[in-house]
């Protein structure tokens, strides 16, 4: 739980942030648009003071409703590690800007977030299928995909899942899409 | 409605397609399926799958079997072909012969497998292969690269969807006597990825198999204990190779 | 370079009509940029492919090289033959169930995949592990970490072309392992660790088997590792061979060994301390030549520490509960929580939401083999055939782990 660590990104960041930079045990989460992501990174990475120069993490998130990328970054700086969460990312255009330009490394995870939700990153001179064969036409881990046998909805009331018996044709709009509450 | 296709008639309306870029290059326009909030998904995102059908035709939401993309074994075992040169002779084959009886003993001796470890099983069979279980004892050291050259297919580890493609060819590149050993529950039934979108859950849906040895992975006793079952297999002359279909060939009373 | 590029007659897009491409499709149909570059062959260039099923048993991998005679000039990994959908079955299971979902990945340090999970869980729920669980998991932890190192050592050596040194290491491997079954029930995924410590005490079997080895664990480790530190061949194999520098570690997200080899002293038990590794003493071992060579020695010198760390285990073992207790049905808060542990491979690292149900929202798992791939794409071209195995071999990647 670093404070210090919280005021300098403020410092730094400010107005490309949304939201207070939240601490949470030796977690710092910070919340930026997608628009704003290359020039943020660049801050992080390249500012002395923050020197963020290890990408530990870059995956992508179906809130339900929206798309998310949460990217985790270390730096000798401090002892938190800073989650940064790309928010807002419309279901029906989800694009947003590589990373590819900082990290090299971040190629393969950005396919792999194409791979699993459709998020298209633009500037990844190779974004393809990393995971599944190549004519697959679905993203899997998008909400709305469900497995065949579907009991995946937990009813979270005491039942385990796989003793209900249920099934996609049972689902209705409340089960269907699980949403969380500010994921 | 279900993601498994683009919206017939094109991109939804309200959103022009211009030839832009070619994919990749920034600003291209990738076919992104669009979800449109109001769509009450009620029923399973099945992909349709020209690979494996499964046995049960309800499953899955009823997939219909498509019938045109069957696999090159079922076509190359209706045709009849892989039973002109089998080795055995003919008419005859209702009699065991001593020369049978030898070739079996030969075969059973120095059963070959080839390197298709996939998974966590593989390891096991690694340590099967090692000085502390040592599957050399019964002739099965050389762990063949090549499937031209090896007898018994020991599948260990997790046939997935991509990978069933390049293991079948793997099968049929092998000549025949040939055997196929399902290691570890994930090629028995698909073992705790039964509900994955991207396994082939048991391999018996792809390939014959004669020897099912369960376990999550199997300990190297249980491996060879379930070669030496094959063993048995091959000596009594139950393993017959061009009867098989795909699917479990374990015979009756065993 | 300015000689003229030709399209690959090996390109479907060019040779093979589409409707033809049918199951047995060898080569994917060129898209991407990268792609493109890929597929257009310089005079004397060819494309083989090194398909799913290899001697070199790192597992399904296939990589696409370009090569000019016997040497790449670079190369394409098409991954994705072991993907399970493990993340998506995480979201269907409960808490305690992911704990045995997530064991196949890394499949050869099994407990390293669980440290994470369960490291993640608990952050979500503020729990505290009782300190005797502590010392349990660390010292089981690092008797994985030995057994991983010396598969990797009988890997390399197996890729280069020896034989004898995986016969060796799989019997050390293998005696760790009868170990391990003892303290664990199995011998391979253990799934050994639950939400707020682990599965059961130590037994009589265990610490018999565990004092036995520990009294002859050195001598026996330096005799195996002998084998292979002053084989000329292997040494003048090795050296020099896939040297990763300090930028091009950074760049491509290098964790781990492949990252302490390079000369950056990056190691997340001290860095970022997570259970009593604060109060045990170890050194991190670090070299600067980044090579594969570097990378073999570092690893053995990461064996010698670790047998330091279970023998301080044993002696600062604490009495104590062995779990917390926690309700069957287990309902963290929402929120979201992230965590790393230092596994054989690297960061072996989870990010989970939860939403307040007793199944994870979303559960990522990021495996260190996945980005070591990535280097491959750097590290082989200009080396001749032979090598581009062993380069492989000394990054140390599991493909359950990079596939997921």
């Amino acid at each position: 739980m670093d404070r210090a660590l919280k005021t300098l990104l403020e410092r730094k960041l400010g107005t490309s942030m949304e939201g207070p930079v939240r601490l949470r045990q030796d977690q710092a989460e910070i919340r930026i648009r997608p628009g704003d992501l290359p020039q943020v990174m660049r801050t992080l990475h390249d500012e002395p003071e923050l020197r963020f120069e290890y990408l530990a993490d870059l995956c992508g998130v179906d809130t339900g409703t929206t798309f998310q990328v949460v990217y985790h970054l270390w730096s000798d700086v401090t002892p938190d590690w800073l989650r940064v969460i790309v928010d807002g990312i419309p279901r029906e255009e989800p694009r947003l800007p590589s990373l590819t330009f900082l990290w090299k490394g971040a190629e393969w995870m950005e396919r792999e977030a194409y791979d699993m939700f459709g998020l298209v990153f633009e500037g990844n001179r190779d974004l393809r299928r990393i995971y599944l064969p190549d004519d697959f036409v679905s993203f899997p881990l998008r909400k709305d995909f469900h497995l065949a046998d579907d009991v995946a909805r937990s009813p979270g009331g005491g039942v385990r899942p796989m003793e209900r018996a249920g099934a996609p044709k049972d689902a209705d709009e409340t089960t269907l899409r699980r949403t969380s509450p500010g994921a | 409605m279900a993601l498994t296709r683009p919206t017939p008639g094109g991109p939804p309306p309200g959103s022009p397609a211009p030839p832009g870029p070619p994919p990749g290059a920034p600003g291209s326009r990738l076919p992104v399926p669009a979800t449109n909030a109001g769509d009450a998904v009620a029923e399973a995102i099945v992909v349709p799958n020209a690979l494996w059908t499964p046995v049960d035709g309800e499953a899955y939401g009823g997939v219909p079997l498509d019938e045109t993309s069957t696999l090159a074994l079922k076509r190359y075992e209706a045709s009849g072909e892989g039973r002109r040169n089998d080795g055995r002779w003919g008419a005859l084959d209702v009699i065991p012969t001593k020369a049978d009886y030898v070739l079996d003993l030969i075969r059973l001796n120095s059963l070959w497998p080839l390197l298709s470890g996939l998974a966590c099983c593989a390891i096991e069979m690694m340590s099967t292969a090692t000085s502390r279980n040592d599957i050399d004892r019964w002739g099965m050291f050389p762990f063949r690269a090549s499937p031209r050259q090896a007898d018994v297919l020991i599948v260990a580890g997790t046939l997935t969807t991509k990978m069933a493609d390049p293991l079948i060819r793997l099968w049929e590149e092998m000549p025949e006597p040939k055997w196929v050993v399902a290691m570890g529950d994930c090629t028995c039934s698909g073992g705790r990825y039964k509900r994955s979108y991207s396994t082939i859950q048991g391999i018996d849906r792809v390939m014959p198999v004669d020897v099912y040895i369960p376990g999550c992975p199997p300990r190297p006793e249980g491996l060879i204990y379930g070669m030496m079952k094959l063993q048995h297999l091959v000596r009594d002359r139950r393993g017959h190779w061009p009867e098989r279909n795909i699917g479990p060939t374990v015979p009756e009373g065993i | 370079m300015s000689t003229p590029t030709r399209p690959s007659l090996d390109d479907p897009a060019l040779s093979i009509p589409v409707e033809h491409a049918g199951i047995f499709d060898a080569i994917p149909l060129a898209r991407t940029e990268r792609q493109q570059e890929f597929y257009a062959l310089r005079d004397g260039e060819m494309l083989l492919n090194m398909g799913p099923q290899h001697p070199s048993t790192h597992g399904v991998l296939r990589v696409i090289l370009k090569i000019n005679g016997e040497q790449v000039t670079d190369l394409d990994p098409v991954l994705g033959y072991l993907h399970r959908g493990v993340e998506k079955l995480c979201e269907n299971a409960d808490y305690h169930q992911v704990i045995s979902q997530v064991d196949p990945l890394e499949y050869i340090s099994s407990l390293f995949n669980e440290w994470g999970a369960v490291l993640s869980f608990e952050k979500l729920l503020d729990l505290e592990v009782p300190r005797r669980a502590e010392y349990i998991r660390v010292l089981s932890a690092e008797l994985n970490r030995v057994a991983s190192h010396m598969l990797y050592m009988g890997w390399f050596a197996l890729d280069l072309g020896g034989i004898t040194p995986i016969l060796w290491s799989f019997a050390e491997r293998d005696e760790i392992m009868e170990m391990l079954a003892a303290l664990t029930g199995q011998k391979l995924l253990f799934n050994y660790f639950r939400i707020g410590g682990v599965n059961g005490d130590l037994n009589h079997e265990f610490m018999s088997r565990l004092g036995d080895w520990m009294s002859r664990a050195g001598a026996q480790l330096e005799a195996g590792m002998s084998l292979l530190n002053e084989n000329e061949i292997f040494v003048r194999r090795a050296r020099g061979l896939g040297v990763i520098d300090r930028e091009t570690a950074f760049r491509m997200c290098v964790t781990g060994p492949n990252l302490r080899a390079s000369g950056i002293p990056f190691d997340l038990r001290r860095a970022h301390p997570y259970s009593v590794y604060p109060e045990l003493d170890f050194d991190v071992p670090t070299r600067s030549e980044g090579d594969s060579l570097a990378r073999y020695l570092l690893r053995m010198d990461e064996v010698r520490q670790s047998i330091r760390i279970i023998d301080q285990c044993l002696h600062q073992m604490p009495d104590g509960p062995v779990s917390a207790r926690l309700p069957r049905l287990l309902r963290p808060r929402p929120g979201r929580a992230f965590s790393a542990v230092e596994a054989p491979r690297g960061q072996y690292s989870t990010y989970v939401i939860s939403d307040g149900t007793d199944q994870p929202f979303r559960m990522r798992i990021h495996d260190p083999s996945f980005l070591h791939l990535q280097l491959m794409g750097l590290l082989m071209p200009g080396n001749l055939l032979p090598d581009t195995m062993a380069i492989m071999a000394s990054l140390d990647p599991v493909m359950g782990g990079v596939d997921k």
